[in-house]
């Protein structure tokens, strides 16, 4: 491992019954990059990145996130640690509002813990919460949702659920944050409004690992590829470097 | 040690009523998915419909098979009536489970608004008591086993051999995927209400048969070993519920005879619990996570 | 008022304020953090028990009634001690019933709990005096003060005031801070709540165990009050009442569960067991559960929020003066 590296997977298995859904997987995501995780329906990408995320127990291999040995760690554990992950499909909390949904995201908050909640007043948790309701107003103004700060988060749309999911990882500020298919089911524009606003979280210094399916979308934002087909990293490195290996065309051809 | 031996015989006519229940709780649950806490009271509103009959000159076995349509035709009816619109309406899991306690205490209430606190008994003669060893039948303890064995086999022979039973395993394994392979899920799971509900007719008809009285509230006291039962074979799975049925029946009927009677219904509760510690992410957690409610 | 109305009305708002915390309670469980907990009943149950033994005398040998402890404790602890017993038996219900099972599936292992803990009860006859109960539990301070009966009545619902406020200050600390929050997060999606760092089992086993505590309580200023407890007093439908009542109350809205309390087993069932029966003795009462279950049918059809529904918790923009506590009431935040 280099000190680049964020995130390193090694040799990662995990099978369901008798089909190997990730089949000695091997990557690494570099401190500060966008990196497209891309491969045929049915390569492993979504397995490999609930594994990644602690949702799902590998059978076997090693991950390493920040320095640390994290395998097998649970969700919970894994965003502690500044790892934090959106899902495939929408996953807001319907019956909070948007601000709320971005202010449970916090870590670390006095207020949410049995002693704050009890016993303190104005003095404990009050003036952290402030700061937050004020770090998520920023949040909700940057992605252009200040109109919707007190709706229901149920009654989003599903594009804007997309944003919210993505602002809601943000308020966890993450070191790394892995993202299933941003972009799915969301019109054109968004779509194209989505990608400028992970552009920005990038250049301010965030880490990502993405899903995604949409060759040219790869092609914009990531910095690194990862290629995966049944199950293995068939190959990694810049978008450059895997136009000119056949086997990555071959893999979204044949898969 | 013949006390022992006895227990087991008492045993094995409370798991054959068990079995019963048992199978037609849980295979209604693996077609529908919907989680049926009336199913106890469907049972004691059978038994008294086997107390209407034999009070009134019908012969016990006319009237198991009265208790048997009767019971096919009332949970049929409970589910077109009543849950499946709650479902389209899009009532969720914790909905459902208030519809079906609902609907539970309404049926034991009613009951009780009819027939009152007291208690009842079927009118029909046991007949002579046979010696098995030290195991002790009477002829209508034979009579509830052979009706379990029946059932049990009649079960069997719909799920594994026939198309319809094929297809009621499809649509409790992926109701969707079974919608668009052009299996008629609608008619599977009315057929699914149907079994399930003439199991708990005779279930209910065979409780009354095995037990000196009975009254409004004891299909629902039953419902706890039908529940462990199903949960111990998982639930959904009808031969699994026949396995439970048999374990939960012999050992809560020898814990009551060797230890003491009031053990009876602890055993089941705590097969239940140790279940449910062993497989701490949810008995049958693939169907507990992934399905949605088929109706 | 005549002293017959005036024991009729005080007796109802003493049923009344033991409801409402019994409702606060199993909202904090399941309308805050979304626990399918039909077992509550039993939390109320066992602070009855354990605020009666813990009032009664030490057994004598010539007595009618059996059961363990007997430590003729002053007033206030027993009900403590009741808190701390219903606390204590949600957090060891907790470790059997809130694992990631379906609601469905939890809401049957918590009934099949209920049930077998009455079953429990009625069997064993010499920890609670089985199915016959205990009784002749001594009145709070009832000789100490020196009231007439009718004004002890209003003495005790004053009393019930305090604890409910009590039991207000409690829930609120939850319901209005992070942490009720985080649990409302784990209510409406656990997988999105852990992968966010929140720790799904304990945040439900927190909210379980406090309305346990508030369950336990409820059951304690209940039964001082009664002076009989009985396993025929918690079946396990009593609990639907309570879901009935939070159902149509508003779930998740204290103020809506309390006016739900208010409407279902007060309303509804309380206020009818001091009219004349008809027909055999328990006519009524099945009559009244039948309502009760049709009453959960039809709000579950027609107002599955209830009649005031959970509000949105809106937080002052800046230089907004924040609320007051009055005008928070007002708007009945909930």
């Amino acid at each position: 491992m280099t000190a680049g590296d964020l995130l390193v997977v090694e040799d990662l298995r995990r099978s369901f019954g008798g089909v190997h859904a990730v089949d000695g997987a091997s990557f690494k995501v570099q401190s500060g990059s966008i990196t497209g995780l891309i491969g045929p329906n049915g390569a492993g990408k979504s397995t490999a990145l609930g594994v990644i995320a602690g949702a799902l127990r590998p059978d076997a291999g090693r991950i390493e996130f920040d320095g640390r040995d994290v395998t097998a760690l649970s969700p919970m554990s894994l965003a502690r640690r500044g790892l934090i992950r959106t899902f495939q499909t929408s996953s807001e909390f319907p019956r909070l509002t948007v601000i709320e949904n971005l202010l449970v995201a916090a870590q670390h908050n006095p207020g949410e813990t049995l002693r704050g909640a009890l016993l303190g007043g104005r003095r404990s948790w009050r003036a952290h919460e402030r700061q937050l309701v004020e770090r998520a107003r920023e949040l909700i103004a940057g992605f252009e949702m200040s109109d919707k700060e007190d709706e229901w988060a149920g009654n989003l749309s599903g594009g804007q659920k997309r944003l919210l999911e993505i602002m809601r990882g943000l308020m966890a500020e993450p070191k790394l944050l892995l993202l299933d298919e941003p972009m799915a089911g969301v019109n054109p524009t968004l779509s194209r409004s989505i990608e400028e606003h992970l552009q920005r979280l990038n250049r301010d210094g965030l880490t990502m690992l993405m899903i995604e399916h949409e060759l040219r979308v790869v092609e914009r934002l990531c910095d690194r590829v990862v290629v995966m087909a049944q199950g293995k990293v068939i190959s990694e490195g810049t978008m450059d470097t895997l136009r000119t290996e056949q086997e990555v065309l071959d893999a979204y051809l044949v898969g | 040690m013949s006390l022992f031996v006895a227990s087991l015989g008492f045993g094995l006519v409370t798991a054959s009523i068990l079995a019963i229940a048992a199978v037609g709780f849980t295979l209604q649950f693996g077609v529908t998915n919907i989680l049926n806490l009336a199913f106890g009271d469907v049972m004691t509103a059978s038994s008294f419909i086997g107390y209407i009959a034999t009070t009134n000159g019908v012969g016990i076995w006319g009237a198991v098979a009265l208790c048997a349509l009767f019971g096919a035709v009332f949970s049929t009816l409970l589910n077109r009536l009543l849950y499946t619109p709650f479902v389209r309406h899009g009532t969720k899991l914790f909905g459902m489970i208030v519809v079906t306690i609902a609907t539970s205490l309404i049926i034991q209430n009613t009951i009780q608004a009819i027939w009152g606190p007291s208690f009842f008994s079927l009118k029909f003669s046991p007949g002579g008591s046979y010696h098995i060893g030290s195991m002790v039948f009477t002829s209508s303890q034979f009579g509830i086993m052979a009706i379990a064995v029946a059932s049990m086999l009649g079960v069997y022979t719909l799920l594994r051999y026939t198309k319809l039973g094929k297809a009621m395993r499809a649509t409790a394994c992926d109701p969707a995927l079974a919608r668009s392979c052009g299996i008629a899920t609608d008619r599977v799971v009315d057929v699914g209400w149907l079994v399930s509900g003439a199991l708990c007719g005779i279930a209910g008809i065979a409780l009354a048969m095995n037990v000196t009285s009975f009254t409004s509230t004891t299909g629902g006291t039953f419902l706890i070993a039908i529940v462990a039962a199903a949960v111990l074979g998982g639930v959904g799975q009808a031969y699994g519920a026949m396995l439970g049925a048999l374990t939960i029946g012999l050992s809560s009927e020898v814990a009551a005879g060797v230890i003491a009677p009031s053990y009876k219904q602890v055993v089941a509760f705590v097969v239940l619990v140790v279940v449910l510690l062993i497989r701490p992410q949810g008995i049958l957690s693939e169907v507990a996570e992934a399905k949605e409610v088929a109706a | 008022m005549s002293v017959a109305w005036q024991f009729y009305f005080s007796t109802l708002l003493i049923y009344l304020a033991v409801d409402v915390m019994a409702v606060w309670g199993l909202n904090l469980q399941f309308g805050v953090a979304g626990i399918s907990s039909f077992a509550f009943i039993v939390f109320q149950a066992m602070g009855a028990y354990t605020a009666s033994v813990l009032t009664l005398g030490p057994e004598q040998g010539t007595s009618f009634q059996h059961y363990v402890g007997g430590a003729s404790l002053p007033f206030p602890l027993p009900v403590i001690a009741a808190g701390a017993a219903g606390g204590l038996l949600a957090l060891l219900v907790g470790l059997v019933g809130i694992r990631r099972l379906r609601a469905d599936y939890q809401a049957m292992v918590m009934l099949v709990i209920s049930l077998t803990a009455t079953y429990v009860a009625d069997n064993s006859t010499h920890l609670f005096n089985g199915p016959a109960g205990l009784s002749l539990v001594p009145k709070p301070l009832f000789g100490g003060l020196n009231l007439s009966l009718v004004n002890y009545q209003w003495f005790y619902v004053g009393l019930c005031a305090v604890f409910c406020a009590l039991i207000w200050w409690f829930v609120r600390r939850f319901t209005e801070s992070p942490l009720g929050r985080a649990m409302r997060a784990v209510r409406d999606n656990e997988h999105a709540a852990a992968a966010l760092g929140k720790n799904v089992f304990g945040l439900r086993m927190t909210a379980f165990v406090a309305g346990g505590v508030i369950a336990g309580i409820s059951g304690a200023v209940f039964v001082e009050f009664l002076g009989a407890w009985s396993p025929g007093s918690w079946l396990y439908p009593e609990t639907f009442v309570f879901f009935t009542a939070i159902l149509v109350g508003g779930t998740g809205n204290n103020i809506g569960v309390a006016v739900g309390a208010l409407l279902v087993p007060i309303g509804f069932l309380e206020s009818t067991r001091f009219l004349p029966n008809v027909g055999y003795p328990g006519f009524v009462d099945a009559l009244q559960w039948v309502a009760v279950g049709v009453m959960a049918l039809i709000f579950l059809w027609f107002w599955p929020r209830g009649v005031i529904p959970e509000r949105k918790r809106r937080f002052p923009q800046p230089g907004e003066a924040p609320r007051t506590i009055g005008r928070r009431l007002l708007r009945s935040r909930g």
